[in-house]
């Protein structure tokens, strides 16, 4: 086609100089790596307080136990002496509620064995007022 | 007597009603940091600074005619915004703030079983509606709700291996030493964004969606029961950020000054939810599709590795918390 | 057979109780942990091996008495401190130790000075002792009743089975 009449718009010949078309904005801050150390470095910081710290609340828990185990003896005696004092209590109850029924065994057990069975909570305060019982169930909870 | 007088009324009020004035002032709040951030005034006409425009608008709204759409299901239509506010006032009761009015062993399941529930009354708002804009608002919030519901389960989970128990208080006697935001703060990051989602906030209201759905599930409400909403919603957000507060940046406490913990922790909470606003302010809305690939494909992968790394570090330097 | 219950009469039950609350007795827990050592141990043996009550009462009434006695001494000597410490303890919320160590710490070297009681250190109290004692072990504690002779050891040779066991299908 060399006797074309049309010319063509083209670029220069060696192309167009180079021009500026990137994004050109300051730098200004930490730069990126800077940013993940030092967010690493909080967590680590961070482990480190608190796993010592958790350490330090296992500690404090083995010695609250330890007053538990300290004192358990003496809440147990005490709790015994407390259940057979309301048990014999219900047995005199119960002698004079039943004089009038024949054949009646006083502290008859509903249990075919010899061996030593706790008592329910309500079997003990069967004849004692509701809010008592209650009281015995609910009186104390750590937590709900 | 008495002490059921205070037991079932008087502590449920003591918490209540400090609840609802912090949600009023927390609306005026809203349009007040928005207004100033789009360099306006905000309500400033009622009261000095605008202090009464909540009161203001609280009655407005209340001596309103409740309108009850005839073709939409009437109990339903009524029940569902009161469960709404019901289930977000009793979200406080557990709240340790130092303490908390029913003191629950497993209070974090507590407060997380019943923000899940909260998706009901949504739902039934917009089903008992019978219009189409409120359903398929509904069925968006209620899809976004239980999509971000996975992601803050699993860093829940995290955070419980760190401070050793389910009851609340645990997290603030953990915090002692350290804010749980320093060991887990790619956590806390998820978690805030997260609540924000979890509460239909900006930049993830799809459920107002004005242009499309008009204002999502709720449009065919008015006066009390649209009143109703509005205040379980802002009782949410309060209460979000209070969970965040008790969980990432903990207020340690003195038993000689119990009134330290919750100027503390109620600070640290009016901050995150200042926060929140910023957020709205600032942040344009998420697209649905880009709403459900942050969840589902950044927050879910990312807080299960979480969960694990999580369990093996304290394991590996023997720093678990005690186990009562 | 139904069997009557048996309980002592209340006077066998009279005991001076300790009528104190429960931050003085997690306050002087750990003293009293180590103090009263021989008697408690000796009464969580009997009823750990007597799994009855009523045939420890005896072995409790020595509980008591060391307790009370411990608390007596206590009150001689360090009554302010201790007042002081469990105090601290009772406003703490939950009778946390940690809240308090100040107030322990004049306790335990008043302790020290006036009765020569030591704090006993962390773990020392939980750790297993071995207990002396002139009670008999019990025979059957549980009432069981008789049980058969064991079968008589087997005379004879005895020898695997050719083909292994016949539990599993691919025995071998």
């Amino acid at each position: 086609m060399a006797g074309s009449k049309v010319k063509q718009d083209m670029p220069p010949a060696g192309g167009y100089a180079p021009f500026d078309y990137k994004r050109n904005l300051p730098k200004r801050g930490l730069s990126g790596y800077s940013m993940f150390g030092i967010g690493i470095g909080v967590m680590v910081f961070g482990y480190w307080r608190l796993f010592s710290w958790n350490r330090e609340r296992r500690r404090l828990q083995i010695e609250d136990l330890e007053a538990r185990i300290a004192l358990m003896p003496l809440m147990q005696a005490e709790t015994d002496r407390r259940t057979l004092r309301m048990l014999r209590e219900n047995l005199e109850e119960e002698a004079i509620l039943m004089k009038d029924v024949p054949g009646w065994k006083v502290g008859e057990t509903v249990y075919n064995t010899d061996r030593w069975v706790t008592p329910l909570t309500e079997e003990l305060f069967n004849l004692r007022s509701r809010e008592e019982l209650v009281h015995k169930r609910f009186g104390f909870t750590w937590y709900v | 007597m008495i002490s059921a007088l205070f037991t079932q009324i008087i502590n449920p009020l003591a918490v209540i009603v400090p609840v609802l004035l912090a949600v009023a002032f927390l609306t005026l709040l809203e349009r007040k940091v928005l207004g100033y951030m789009q360099l306006r005034k905000g309500p400033n006409i009622v009261g000095p600074y605008g202090l009464l425009q909540p009161i203001a608008d609280g009655v407005k709204l209340f001596i309103k005619e409740p309108i009850r759409p005839s073709t939409s299901s009437p109990l339903l239509f009524l029940l569902a915004p009161m469960l709404a506010l019901t289930l977000a006032l009793t979200l406080w009761a557990p709240m340790p703030l130092p303490y908390p009015v029913i003191d629950l062993n497993l209070g974090v399941l507590f407060v997380f079983a019943l923000s899940s529930l909260a998706v009901y009354s949504i739902l039934g708002s917009g089903w008992a509606s019978n219009s189409k804009y409120a359903l398929v608002g509904a069925l968006r919030a209620v899809a976004q709700t239980i999509s971000y519901e996975v992601s803050l389960g699993l860093i829940l989970l995290s955070v419980i291996i760190f401070a050793g128990g389910f009851t609340l208080q645990t997290f603030s006697v953990a915090q002692e030493s350290t804010w749980l935001i320093l060991p887990a703060w790619p956590l806390a990051a998820m978690w805030y964004i997260s609540t924000l989602a979890e509460t239909n906030r900006a930049p993830f209201d799809l459920t107002e969606g004005e242009s499309e759905l008009v204002s999502g599930f709720n449009v065919e409400y008015a006066g009390g029961p649209f009143a109703l909403f509005f205040l379980a919603e802002y009782a949410n957000i309060l209460l979000m950020n209070t969970l965040s507060a008790i969980l990432f940046m903990g207020a340690s406490h003195f038993p000689s000054l119990p009134g330290l913990t919750t100027t503390n922790l109620m600070l640290k909470a009016a901050l995150l939810s200042v926060v929140f606003l910023w957020v709205r302010a600032s942040y344009p809305r998420f697209r649905y599709d880009q709403l459900m690939h942050l969840i589902w494909k950044n927050f879910l992968p990312l807080t299960l590795a979480l969960v694990i790394w999580h369990l093996a570090i304290p394991i590996a330097f023997t720093g678990l918390p005690p186990q009562l | 057979m139904p069997t009557t219950l048996e309980v002592p009469s209340m006077q066998e039950l009279k005991v001076d109780e300790i009528n104190v609350s429960s931050a003085v007795l997690k306050a002087a827990a750990h003293h009293y942990g180590s103090q009263c050592d021989k008697p408690n141990k000796e009464f969580m043996l009997c009823r750990w091996e007597e799994k009855d009550p009523r045939k420890c009462l005896e072995e409790g009434r020595k509980v008591n008495e060391c307790a009370l006695n411990f608390f007596r001494q206590i009150k001689g000597s360090c009554a302010e401190s201790f007042t002081e410490y469990w105090t601290c303890l009772d406003y703490s919320n939950l009778t946390e130790l940690r809240r308090c160590r100040d107030k322990q710490q004049v306790f335990d070297s008043c302790a020290l000075e006036k009765l020569g009681w030591r704090r006993p250190e962390l773990g020392e109290l939980s750790k297993v002792t071995k207990v002396a004692t002139e009670r008999a072990l019990p025979e059957n504690p549980y009432h069981s009743r008789e049980r058969p002779e064991p079968n008589p050891v087997m005379e004879g040779k005895l020898e695997t089975a050719k083909h292994g066991s016949r539990m599993f299908f691919f025995g071998w």
